[in-house]
């Protein structure tokens, strides 16, 4: 997985893929009282760092703040940056933090940003997208998942890459069974945990 | 919805109060579980300081499931909040009356979902 952060994406270059897992690391939350800043006028011209202020400023929301996102703040990110970057920088901020974090907590230290591949983006918009809710088109066709699932769903590898880490994490190939055996904490020990986790978020999903 | 499906399964007496920090109910070293992952989303590496407690209860393996269950989810806030996913239809019906109660309708996300 990790050196899947490092490949050629669908919409930004290797380099830019890793620059946006660097920028997930620094992010930090602003101090109290200063204003996040506007997405509509921040620059889109690349820094020393690879990315934008626009791309900074979202990859910052993301990892640091994203109990706040609304859908004015998405809908003005995304016209800057177009359907296909935007999900593709939620996906690689979605995949860095478990695992960053899961060494912090551990007292391990980090990965290694991994070594940026070669390649260019494919820029392939999947069949089969609609718009149903979400800020973002998602899989439509034929879909019967949850919606988290095919939350990424406009960038498939990422996607695909983000479910194997939730999998893997969480629940495994138990998901619809309400009693666990496989770990050592029991299923209602776990959904404390999950649900506590996604209220001192702020997370309403 | 999964806390309390997956008590009632073993009949284990969740309190679903303990999402928003109040009573655990019946769930086994449940207020020290929830105090683990307060502290792990405020302050990974402070939560460390909890780590003998943990494990004295849930061995270090129930350590680990603690810490990467908190971890992964810090993933799937992220993709909820990022793409405004609204919940899926079985689900808002069915927590209706617990978000009242919770107050999570109040969390900026709610917005995404119709009335």
């Amino acid at each position: 997985m990790w050196d899947g952060l490092a490949v050629a994406g669908t919409w930004w270059t290797a380099a830019e893929r890793v620059a946006i897992v660097a920028a997930t690391r620094r992010s930090l939350r602003l101090p109290l009282g200063e204003t996040a800043p506007d997405i509509a006028v921040l620059s889109d011209l690349v820094g020393p760092d690879g990315l934008s202020p626009l791309t900074r400023e979202v990859v910052r929301r993301l990892a640091v703040d994203a109990g706040r996102i609304t859908r004015e703040w998405a809908t003005a990110a995304i016209g800057r940056m177009g359907h296909g970057h935007y999900v593709e920088t939620v996906a690689l901020v979605v995949q860095t933090v478990p695992i960053d974090m899961l060494c912090d907590l551990l007292g391990r230290p980090r990965q290694d940003l991994p070594v940026p591949g070669t390649g260019e983006p494919s820029r392939v918009v999947p069949d089969g997208l609609g718009q149903e809710g979400a800020f973002v088109p998602w899989a439509v066709d034929g879909w019967s998942g949850p919606n988290v699932a095919r939350a990424l769903s406009f960038v498939p590898e990422d996607n695909s890459r983000r479910m194997g880490i939730v999998t893997s994490m969480y629940s495994g190939r138990h998901f619809g069974e309400m009693v666990w055996r496989h770990r050592a904490l029991s299923r209602p020990q776990v959904e404390l945990i999950a649900a506590r986790t996604s209220a001192v978020n702020e997370c309403f999903y | 919805m999964l806390l309390r499906a997956s008590s009632d399964a073993i009949d284990a007496g969740a309190d679903v109060h303990g999402a928003v920090g109040g009573a655990t109910g019946n769930v086994p070293h449940g207020g020290l579980l929830m105090a683990y992952a307060e502290a792990a989303n405020r302050d990974p590496e402070a939560a460390r300081a909890l780590d003998d407690e943990v494990i004295a209860a849930v061995g270090e393996a129930g350590l680990v499931d603690a810490a990467v269950i908190v971890a992964v989810f810090n993933g799937l806030v992220r993709s909820a909040d990022g793409i405004g996913i609204p919940l899926d239809d079985t689900m808002l019906a069915a927590t209706a009356e617990a978000r009242a109660e919770l107050g999570l309708d109040s969390y900026a996300g709610a917005a995404n979902n119709p009335g």
